[in-house]
C-alpha cells in the first residue's frame, strides 16, 4: 500500500534493514488505520444501550457506510495535501 | 514495496508478534474501560449487579462482532484502493 505517492518505485537497492523497518511502517500505519477506524465507528454507530450483544440493522448498516466514508476522507485529505504541497516546502514556514 | 527474502520474513515475523500482542493487550484495555465507563454506574454496593453484569457482557460481545464486521470492511476498501493504484 502507498499514501500519498510515499513508496514509490525509485528506491535503489535496499538493506535488509531497511527493507524491514519498511515493511514494519507500512504494518503500523495499516494498523494505526484499522484502530482508529474501529474506534471512529464504534463512537458514530454503537448506539450505548446495548440492547443486545449483536449488531442490529442500523448499527451493521452504519458500520458498513462509515468505513468505506472512512477510506474516502482519506483519499480526499490525500488529495488536499498533495495539491497542498506544491506551493509548500517543509522546514520553510 | 520491495519484497522480503526468507531471513528477512523471520525477522519481520518477530516483529509482526510482538505488536500483536501489544495490539491484543491494548484492545483489551480499552474494551475494558469502554464497557466500564458505559455499563457501570451503581457504587452503592461493590458488586457488579445483574444489570451491570448483562451490559458489560453485551457491550464485549457488540464490540468484538464491530471490530470483526470493520476489519471485513476495511479488508474489502483496502483490496479496492491496492486495485486503484495499479
Amino acid at each position: 500500500m502507498s499514501f500519498l505517492g510515499f513508496g514509490g518505485n525509485s528506491q535503489p537497492q535496499l538493506s535488509s534493514q531497511q527493507k524491514i523497518q519498511a515493511a514494519e511502517a507500512e504494518l503500523d500505519l495499516v494498523t494505526d488505520m484499522f484502530n482508529k477506524l474501529v474506534d471512529n465507528c464504534h463512537k458514530k454507530c454503537i448506539e450505548l444501550k446495548y440492547a443486545e450483544g449483536g449488531l442490529n440493522n442500523k448499527e451493521s448498516s452504519c458500520i458498513d457506510n462509515c468505513v468505506v466514508k472512512y477510506f474516502e476522507t482519506n483519499v480526499k485529505v490525500g488529495e488536499n495535501m498533495q495539491k497542498f504541497g506544491q506551493n509548500f516546502q517543509p522546514g520553510r514556514m | 514495496m520491495e519484497s522480503l527474502n526468507n531471513k528477512e520474513q523471520q525477522e519481520f515475523q518477530k516483529i509482526v508478534e510482538q505488536k500483536q500482542m501489544k495490539d491484543f493487550m491494548r484492545l483489551y484495555s480499552n474494551l475494558v474501560e469502554k464497557c466500564f465507563s458505559d455499563c457501570v454506574e451503581d457504587f452503592t454496593s461493590s458488586k457488579l449487579n445483574n444489570r451491570e453484569l448483562t451490559c458489560i457482557s453485551k457491550c464485549a460481545e457488540k464490540f468484538l462482532k464491530h471490530s470483526e464486521r470493520v476489519g471485513k470492511r476495511f479488508q474489502e476498501q483496502n483490496a479496492l484502493m491496492n486495485q486503484n493504484l495499479r
